[in-house]
């Protein structure tokens, strides 16, 4: 009885953990490009979700499918966020535009509840009911897709950081801006793509999310904090950090509710987070790779 | 300098006016307009609260609802569950809230964390003390607590009707108002300010860090405990979600910045003007589009910050100095040229 109770925690807490890693990568190359630590990036995230509800209920998409349409709008949505929000910015002080970015979380959350209600919604999927059942271990068909689109782009985001001449610049602009710009980078260029990229993983994860969740305006805050716990956890800018990260809070969270009797069981990752911060105030990996 | 000396504030005579009409103000408001009024002095007091450590020693902390939430969780469920006077419960959550305050700082002080992670961290507590409040059935669990009616009985925490709420809000918001003034002219103030502005720097002249910010942390924090409770009170159903949620802290951050920060004139400008203007909203808005006003603060806060990031009130005071200074300037030519120097407006 315990050995598959533990099995079952570990494979779940893996699955939630991949999908926290990919949400974390989103709101990380978007700090490594351009320092910005986006406060509202739950909310976007929420947004995401709420994008594939109508979706489904005005085209009857299924949330797979929506992503025809939710990827582009958001990578849109990303690009506008740095030109005219993010751009005007630079080289002010960093408290002003974390709050900046709390003001859009505030909008986006107070939009979604005029356009959508603040009564909680559901998005279904036709492989939500489907279980895939190995040994005592059992996983839901949606949580699958999740890992397995969440490795396979965090793979492909790995090789083009990498192994591309975009990569190469994106990692350039991480380092120093001034010096990327001065071997012929077009430094705002480069950010304005990274924005771009950072929403698009994040409508993926809010995709993969969405399946049978039910979705409210208010969570976006909720998420915006675990994001920022992974991103810090992760050590900001390493992006194999940042999916340990994503690894441990899913893992924390899992074992937290299934193990830990209470309230002490959901304010286990916090408190994990909260004691790594102070004992490794760079991150799991230390510094940026 | 934008700081008036306190006892030339004291003085003049507008704070007085501005007093006495807000005295008599229950003898003309309709009921609906004085519950707008004391909703907006209770967070004047939540934002005077959080300007001590926000504005004046610059730790943006996300954390206050830890604060709020005990002041008006942990009043009640002591009332509630114990027995114990609201009087007591209220010194007990504001002792409580100083020493979590003091402690979050020493915190931040023992690991270094800098800025950012001051808000990172903080935002975990209150995530943290969130979750411990919806878990714990003492404290009322995610169903809330209800107080028993108001008879007005002051002994028992019990300020009557509206009017009582009114006075007690408007005296919660001077006394955090005159706190705030306090520590800005006094040795304390000069010391979080020069933290703020160069933390390397204040210790190399000899302030000690961790003692200024733990004061500065504990003040707030006590501060914010004892407007809670007071809101906790005038509301009579404790809502987890409200007083414990990071939504109000998040408000009052955003709302105090509009103002601008640094002294406290701009949190006290903006929260006067914005919460009454998002209150109306919600009356006669707040059926079709529940999500208004906060849209509106949303939209302004990101205004402000690109068009005039020191805030509104720094904004208009220079602006206002500048034309007088022209004014001055062009009466004064003679004098000028006898070689005094022209006064420079202050530019930035």
């Amino acid at each position: 009885m315990l050995i598959p109770e533990f099995l079952q925690t570990l494979v779940q807490g893996f699955l939630l953990g991949s999908t926290y890693g990919l949400m974390a990568l989103g709101m990380a190359i978007i700090y490594a490009v351009s320092g910005v630590l986006n406060f509202a990036h739950g909310d976007f995230l929420s947004l995401a979700m709420y994008l594939c509800l109508a979706a489904f209920s005005y085209l009857a998409f299924d949330p797979y499918l929506a992503s025809v349409i939710v990827i582009p709008c958001m990578a849109a949505l990303g690009m506008g966020f740095y030109q005219w929000l993010v751009r005007p910015m630079v080289g002010r002080q960093m408290l002003m535009i974390v709050q900046l970015t709390l003001g859009v979380a505030f909008m986006v959350q107070s939009g979604l509840l005029m356009a959508f209600g603040g009564q909680p919604k559901r998005v279904p999927s036709v492989i939500e009911a489907k279980l895939l059942i190995v040994g005592d271990v059992v996983v839901r068909g949606p949580q699958l897709v999740a890992l397995g689109v969440s490795v396979v782009l965090a793979i492909c985001l790995y090789l083009s950081l990498n192994k591309t001449s975009f990569g190469r610049e994106v990692r350039a602009v991480q380092q120093v801006p001034r010096a990327a710009a001065l071997m012929g980078i077009n430094v705002p260029r480069t950010r304005l793509i990274t924005f771009a990229l950072g929403f698009a993983v994040l409508a993926v994860a809010g995709i993969l999310l969405v399946p049978g969740l039910p979705i409210h305006p208010s969570q976006g805050l909720r998420y915006t904090v675990i994001t920022l716990m992974v991103v810090v956890l992760g050590g900001l800018t390493n992006f194999v950090g940042v999916l340990l990260g994503g690894l441990l809070i899913g893992l924390a969270e899992a074992f937290g509710t299934v193990y830990v009797s209470g309230v002490s069981g959901f304010v286990l990752p916090y408190l994990i987070f909260i004691l790594i911060l102070l004992f490794r105030p760079k991150g799991l990996l230390g510094g940026a790779a | 300098m934008l700081n008036p000396s306190f006892w030339t504030l004291l003085r003049s005579p507008v704070p007085w006016i501005v007093l006495a009409v807000a005295v008599s103000a229950p003898l003309w408001m309709s009921p609906f307009y004085m519950s707008i009024a004391i909703l907006t002095l209770f967070y004047v007091g939540f934002a005077m609260a959080w300007n001590i450590v926000g504005g004046i020693s610059g730790l943006l902390s996300l954390g206050h609802s830890i604060f709020v939430g005990t002041g008006a969780i942990l009043t009640s469920a002591l009332f509630l569950n114990l027995g114990i006077n609201m009087w007591l419960g209220v010194v007990i959550a504001c002792v409580i809230s100083a020493l979590v305050g003091a402690v979050i700082s020493w915190l931040d002080y023992r690991f270094r964390l800098g800025h950012l992670s001051f808000a990172l961290i903080t935002l975990a507590f209150a995530e943290v003390f969130l979750l411990v409040v919806l878990g714990t059935d003492f404290l009322g669990g995610a169903s809330g607590l209800i107080l028993p009616n108001d008879t007005g009985n002051f002994l028992q925490f019990e300020f009557g009707g509206g009017r009582g709420y009114f006075y007690l809000s408007l005296s919660l918001a001077v006394f955090a108002l005159l706190v705030n003034l306090l520590i800005i002219n006094s040795p304390l103030g000069y010391f979080l300010r020069c933290i703020r502005d160069n933390e390397d720097a204040a210790q190399a002249i000899g302030i000690d860090l961790l003692r200024c910010k733990m004061v500065s942390m504990a003040i707030s924090g006590a501060l914010s405990a004892l407007v809670g409770a007071a809101y906790g009170r005038y509301m009579v159903f404790i809502d987890p979600y409200l007083f414990a949620g990071l939504n109000l802290t998040i408000e009052v951050v955003l709302v105090a910045t509009i103002g601008g920060l640094g002294t406290p004139f701009g949190p006290l400008v903006a929260t006067l003007l914005l919460i009454p203007f998002g209150e109306v909203i919600r009356g006669h808005l707040g059926g079709v589009l529940p999500g208004l006003h906060t849209f509106i603060y949303g939209a302004l806060i990101v205004i402000v910050i690109l068009a005039m990031p020191r805030g509104l009130v720094p904004t208009a005071q220079d602006w206002w100095q500048r034309r007088r200074r022209r004014g001055e300037a062009a009466q004064e030519k003679p004098e000028l040229q006898r070689g005094l120097k022209p006064p420079t407006p202050m530019e930035d």
